[in-house]
Formats: structure tokens, sequence, C-alpha cells
């Protein structure tokens, strides 16, 4: 294996990066303010459908043991 | 030889000028922050779930779960060598899948429910029919050239990996061939997370760094830098636009997509242990992170705060997760058992 196989080696792992570099950005990035409070919006409009925030009642537990009803 | 360092000394200027050039892009969209945008917003108190059931029946060290689409039949994996599937609404084990390798570090269950997929040290991603009258192996996904950390399977027909060698890969189960190699990873890779939408996921490796892929292209669209150490834990935020990371460096971070950098950081100096694994309450406000420390934290997403703890482990949790109905949490540890909280 020559030397200047090695190299070229580098080369194109160099290049790659370069191409990785451009992609990234190229991209069209949103302000902090509008993407942070959307995120902010998306929880708050969510926060009844999130049983682990709202609570769950013992009769719709599912992970609860049910306690057995003996009739005497 | 003198043209070859030309050249890389071109690439390097290059290479140097477009980093300079997407921080400072960052920069310019960086107007506020979470805590900001977070200010108004209610405090979520103090999250006190009670633990509902303890899961009994690995005799080693529990690495993965992995909740069924229908919120109730969950799978986990041991080094004792076996994959346990479970209701979790009667704490019975339906089936148990003994594994060639007990290596294992990973385990998914198809969205059918039909199929799950386990693998580890033996660098190989094994799917399993469970629907049979006795688990029968489907397909040996074998090409990867390191271990196998995680796995997620798209639908009965597709697969997606990630691994120790660097590389994540999509998979198609009918041929048990790759179809699509993503490389760009200079670290194992060692969690993922498919989008809602599946045409995107996300990558988390020892690099520390997370990135977000485009499934079909094949190719990196963002990178996410900021962690110090190993990325353990990766999850999208339940609107897909922002991403959850845990890690080595005993702390988890949220990256907004569209903002392309971090927005707020969870972190305590009180902890110290490294975060194995998180997962997200339905409405993304709370973050269930299981740590080295024995524990799974609880944090407000939006606040940055601890607001409470799953304690009750006596070794390392390994895994989380939360069902799709959002009625409850498990966590998996290296005590060997599993628990629900809710």
């Amino acid at each position: 294996m020559s030397g200047r196989t090695c190299s070229s080696g580098h080369v194109v792992q160099a290049q790659k990066l370069v191409d990785q570099l451009r992609v990234e950005a190229g991209m069209e990035r949103i302000k902090i303010s509008l993407t942070a409070a959307d995120l902010v919006r998306f929880c708050q409009d969510h926060r009844r459908s999130d049983p682990l925030l709202t609570g769950i009642s013992a009769s719709s537990n599912p992970f609860k043991d049910k306690k057995t009803c003996r009739l005497l | 030889m003198a043209a070859e360092k030309a050249e890389m000394d071109a690439l390097k200027k290059e290479c140097d000028g477009l980093r300079a050039q997407i921080e400072a892009a960052r920069k310019a969209v960086n107007d506020s922050s979470m805590s900001g945008a977070a200010g108004g917003v209610a405090s979520v108190g103090r999250v006190q779930l009670k633990l509902r059931k303890t899961l009994k029946g690995h005799l080693a060290k529990i690495y993965a779960m992995h909740w069924s689409a229908d919120s109730r039949q969950m799978v986990s994996a041991s080094q004792d060598g076996k994959l346990l599937i479970w209701d979790t609404f009667t704490g019975n084990k339906l089936v148990a899948v003994p594994l060639k390798s007990a290596w294992v570090m990973s385990v998914a269950f198809a969205p059918s429910g039909n199929l799950v997929a386990s693998g580890g040290l033996d660098n190989m991603c094994t799917v399993y029919n469970i629907k049979a009258a006795s688990p029968k192996t489907l397909r040996e996904l074998d090409a990867h050239t390191g271990y196998l950390s995680c796995c997620r399977f798209l639908s009965d027909s597709e697969i997606l990996t990630a691994s120790g060698d660097t590389t994540c890969c999509l998979w198609d189960l009918e041929t048990g061939k790759q179809k699509i190699i993503f490389t760009n990873h200079i670290g194992d890779c060692m969690s993922l997370a498919l989008s809602g939408d599946m045409n995107t996921f996300i990558s988390g490796a020892c690099d520390s760094l997370a990135k977000l892929w485009d499934l079909r292209e094949g190719t990196c669209k963002q990178t996410f830098s900021g962690h110090t150490s190993d990325i353990n834990a990766i999850s999208f935020f339940p609107s897909g636009n922002a991403v959850i990371t845990g890690s080595d460096d005993c702390s988890c971070k949220m990256y907004d997509l569209r903002s392309d950098q971090e927005v707020i950081g969870y972190q305590d100096t009180s902890l110290n242990a490294g975060v194995t694994s998180l997962a997200l309450s339905n409405s993304g406000r709370l973050i269930f992170a299981g740590y080295d420390d024995f524990n799974c934290h609880i944090w407000d997403s939006l606040k940055g705060e601890k607001v409470g703890v799953l304690s009750g482990h006596d070794n390392r949790v390994s895994c989380t997760g939360v069902p799709e109905d959002g009625m409850g949490v498990c966590t998996g540890s290296w005590d060997s058992f599993l628990k629900l909280w809710n």
C-alpha cells in the first residue's frame, strides 16, 4: 500500500466531513422564543390527557391490585 | 504529497468555516430560553407515584424492557438468558423466550404485538414470532461488527438497530438483509428512537452526540452536542419537535429540532450518577430518568426542576418505559426486578 493511498483515504474522510457540515449548515433555524413557546403550549394542551399528571382513580387503575370482595 | 497536504489544509479550512457558520446561525436564533417561555406555567408540585407491582421472575440483571402498543403487555430482557413477556395488569408471565446468547442489551416489541426482537454482545438482532405455539426464531440479523445496543420495529417487516460498531441500520425482515446503513457517529451508538411519523429517527452515542436521521434517504440531518460523555438514552418529545437525551455526564438535555440547539438542561449537583434510560409522560411535561444511583428521578421538562423520585430498586435502574396510554411507568433494574408505578 503506497503512502499516496493512505493520504487520499484521509482526504476522502475529510471531504465526507465537509459534505456533512454543508448539509447541517444549510438548515433554516427558528428562534427559540417561538419553538420553546410551542413546546410549552403542547404540554399545556395535553396535560388533561396525561394520567401521570392528572392522577388515576383506584377503580380505573390497571396496575393497582384489586382487593377481592368476599361475601360472608 | 504536497498536493495531498494542500487539499487537506483546504478541507480543514472549509470545515472550520462551516462549523463557525453553524454556531453563528444557532446563536442568531438564541433569543430566549425555556425558562423564559415557561415562566408563566404553573408548577407541577411534588409528583408522588406509588409502587403498584413488582414483577419477579428474572434471575439476573435486567438490561432492557419495552412496552407493547396495547399498553398492557411488556417484554423484558435479562442476562439470565431470557426474554419474558408480561401481562402487567395481572403480573403474570405470558411467554418465556430462551436466548441463544445470554448477553442481551436490548429488546423491542413490534407494534403488531406478533414479534419481539433482542440482541447484545452477539452483535446480532434476533427476531422471534411469539404468537406461535412456542416462540420461534424468525430471523437472525447478522451484519453489525459490534454489539447491538438498541432495536426498534417500524412494522413486522422493518426494524432499526443501533450498534457498538458506530452505525445504525434499517433491515428488511422479509429478506433478512440490510436496507440502509447510517454512518456518521464516531463512537458506539447506544440508543435510538423513532419519530411518530416514522420518517426520521434519532440516535445517541459514545461520541457524546445526538443525531437526527432521514430514514428513507439514509442521511444525517442534524447533530446536537453539549454532553460531555456517552449518551445512553434518547427519546422524542411527544410533539416530535424536540429530543431528550440522558448521559453518563449525569445530566439530561432537551434539544429543539427547529432551533437546532439545547433549550434546557436537567442536572443537580447532588446527582452524581450517570443516566441509563429515560421516558416521557404523554404530555411531555414529566421526564422519568433512570440513574446508576438505583433511582428513577422525575424532572419537570419545562422548568428543569426535579419533582419526584421512584425509589425501591436495590441496584442500577437500567431501563425505563411509559406505555402509549401513559397510564404508568415501568422501571427495570440490575436487581432483577421490574416495577410498575403510577
